[in-house]
């Protein structure tokens, strides 16, 4: 059987339909795989907030190999909004510790930057939550995300199909970005923790109050696409007490006695999910994350500090996420 | 048809402020932080002009010999997008909802910028949060009802392709409001100036006040924003015998006393004065916060100077007492 022209013309634009059509969904959405071979996760026990917060995360940090010698420092916490009663931020004490221990273990500088999501007055927030006092006690500088110096920055990934978004420089520049998160559930997302907690870099004076573009475009698929972006150097959760239920702002406070450190934000997302009683592999971003961000499968998890106890009771969360719950 | 407002004829009378040498010193300090490019930026220590610091800045500084006032008329008309639209800041190729229509607010009394000002007044007729769609209307209606709100009363969004919030609205409630004439489509802008006012109805808190645009989600109420409230209140200051109004204004009353950050603070101010509130403690409580001149937010600055020149700062959003 011999191949005319017309054959090849008509097979060779069948091929390419077939191409443009299964391309995207064959082809990783991401440009390089930013995986360890391993990661280190790190349970610390704590009760409640108070002044030995310091000495336990200089503990916690050395357990973990990293050299802060001559390194700038950017601690961003979860500084969202502010509730009376409600468990919405992470703990200015905590934030505090970190910044001291990062200071001891020679860091150049250190200092905290946040660009709130859903307040657009970030010194009310700052003010409010008992950032403001605190930071300016210990001699912290504070950066607002949402009005910082922007840079156009290319995606490193295309899960939302976005090509760039315009980012502050401070985070940009830093040479150790650590992610603060508290540990909550998300009324969108199902989990909000150190991935998540990534929005607060897409500055509002660009983007808007909320960074409304980011739900448009998929809030997994936009976690994925920033933290591809803006790596995460360090992961210090807050789970002392932690959010369940309708979060992120109105859900119930959860003791959780715990605070997560690790040198991977997947890993340290995983090890949060499955303390809230959640498996890890059905939240998208983390699963989708553990193919090119880090790891979450336990064996890959270098475990030191406490144990994983899954809770007894799994968090609360609304009915579209009760699926996450372990069973 | 009456478009420069020079013709009112106290515009540039100076107003009796609170505090005048804390006002001209925050002036001064607001017009020394203008770049070459007749821009401010976001911040004392960047470079980096953007709209919305610019046209604050403008309005705080229009009556006042301070600063370079055409070199940012100039800049604004510079950084006009072709559709009429202003972009976040130059570089930006994004049309930007709530900075156009505080940019055809900034060059009210322009005459050179008429042309300018009715493009940027057709691109905000033409601009709509997304639940304005059928589609998405219908979507809201039927499969995403966990945020409580009606898809039929829409406003404006940060940008295009996103859905109405309150800032955004508010502001081209105002903008809208101070159209000059009713030519080349603009007559519809009362439906959509109304059309918009029921849309900040629509999403008040219901303990009072507003905050980004969430008054209900998942059944539980949110909580008011001090400075959302005030921007609302300013577009609603024909509407004050409206319950949803009283109860925003009482919000503002109840928090104002408590508020330390400027910037909210500031707009309480305007607000408060809008609706006829006493505001003469408040201001005083402004003037007292530490470090007024050393604020390295200048949109905070300039909202504040304007804070201390009420009157004036009302009719520079189209508002009268």
């Amino acid at each position: 059987m011999s191949l005319t022209r017309r054959d090849f013309l008509i097979g060779s634009a069948a091929l390419a339909a077939g191409t443009t059509v299964t391309a995207p969904f064959l082809l990783p959405k991401y440009r390089s795989d930013q995986r360890s071979k391993r990661s280190r996760v790190a349970i610390l026990h704590a009760q409640q907030y108070s002044q030995q917060l310091d000495q336990m995360v200089l503990a916690g940090l050395r357990l973990f190999p990293i050299d802060l010698r001559g390194k700038t420092v950017v601690l961003k916490p979860n500084l969202v909004d502010y509730i009376p009663g409600n468990a919405i931020n992470t703990h200015p004490l905590l934030v505090l510790a970190a910044a001291e221990s990062f200071r001891r273990l020679g860091a150049k500088s250190v200092l905290v930057a946040e660009g709130p999501g859903h307040q657009r007055d970030t010194q009310l927030v700052l003010s409010q939550s008992g950032y403001a006092q605190a930071l300016r006690d210990e001699r912290i500088r504070f950066v607002d995300l949402n009005r910082d110096q922007l840079i156009r920055t290319p995606l490193r990934a295309s899960y939302t199909g976005m090509r760039d978004l315009w980012l502050p420089r401070t985070v940009l520049e830093t040479d150790f970005l650590v992610s603060m998160p508290k540990i909550k559930t998300h009324h969108w997302s199902g989990v909000t923790l150190s991935m998540k907690n990534m929005f607060g870099v897409v500055p509002g004076a660009r983007y808007g109050w909320p960074k409304n573009i980011l739900h448009w475009k998929g809030i997994q698929e936009s976690i994925l696409d920033l933290c591809s972006t803006v790596p995460i150097h360090f992961v210090i959760a807050d789970g002392i007490v932690a959010m369940e239920g309708n979060g992120p702002l109105n859900g119930n406070a959860r003791p959780l006695g715990t605070i997560v450190l690790a040198n991977d934000p997947v890993a340290a997302d995983a090890t949060c999910a499955r303390l809230m009683g959640f498996e890890p592999s059905r939240i998208v971003h983390i699963r989708e994350g553990s193919r090119f961000l880090g790891n979450s499968a336990p064996e890959l998890l270098e475990q030191v500090g406490e144990t994983v106890n899954a809770p007894t009771t799994a968090f609360e969360v609304v009915p579209e996420f009760q699926y996450l719950r372990a069973r | 048809m009456r478009f420069d407002c020079k013709e009112i004829p106290h515009y540039k009378v100076p107003t009796v402020t609170t505090d005048p040498i804390v006002l001209s010193d925050l002036l001064a300090e607001l017009a020394l932080r203008q770049l070459p490019c007749g821009g401010w930026a976001a911040l004392a220590s960047s470079s980096q002009p953007a709209i919305e610091p610019t046209c604050y800045s403008a309005l705080a500084l229009d009556s006042v010999p301070a600063g370079d006032i055409e070199r940012t008329q100039d800049f604004l008309l510079r950084t006009q997008n072709p559709n009429g639209s202003w972009p976040v800041f130059p570089a930006d190729d994004q049309d930007g909802g709530w900075v156009t229509s505080l940019a055809v607010m900034a060059l009210r009394d322009v005459v050179s910028a008429i042309p300018a000002r009715l493009q940027g007044f057709q691109w905000l007729m033409n601009c709509a949060g997304k639940e304005s769609n059928w589609f998405w209307k219908w979507k809201f209606r039927t499969a995403d009802r966990h945020v409580r709100f009606d898809p039929d009363k829409y406003g404006w969004p940060w940008f295009p392709d996103t859905v109405s919030w309150v800032v955004p609205t508010a502001f081209a409630v105002l903008a809208l409001s101070q159209l000059p004439c009713s030519c080349d489509g603009l007559e519809r802008a009362a439906p959509r100036i109304d059309c918009g006012i029921q849309m900040l109805f629509d999403r008040a808190c219901p303990s009072g006040g507003w905050n980004a645009g969430n008054g209900v989600v998942y059944g539980t109420a949110l909580a008011p924003h001090p400075d959302d409230t005030a921007i609302a209140l300013l577009a609603l200051s024909d509407r004050g015998p409206d319950t949803i109004v009283q109860n925003g204004v009482q919000y503002l009353e109840r928090v104002a006393p408590t508020l330390t950050a400027p910037w909210s603070l500031a707009w309480t101010i305007l607000a408060l004065t809008a609706h006829r509130r006493p505001t003469t403690s408040l201001s005083s409580s402004l003037v007292a916060l530490p470090g007024l001149s050393i604020i390295e937010d200048t949109s905070t600055l300039a909202v504040v100077c304007l804070a201390l020149d009420h009157q004036r700062a009302l009719e520079a959003f189209g508002v009268t007492l």
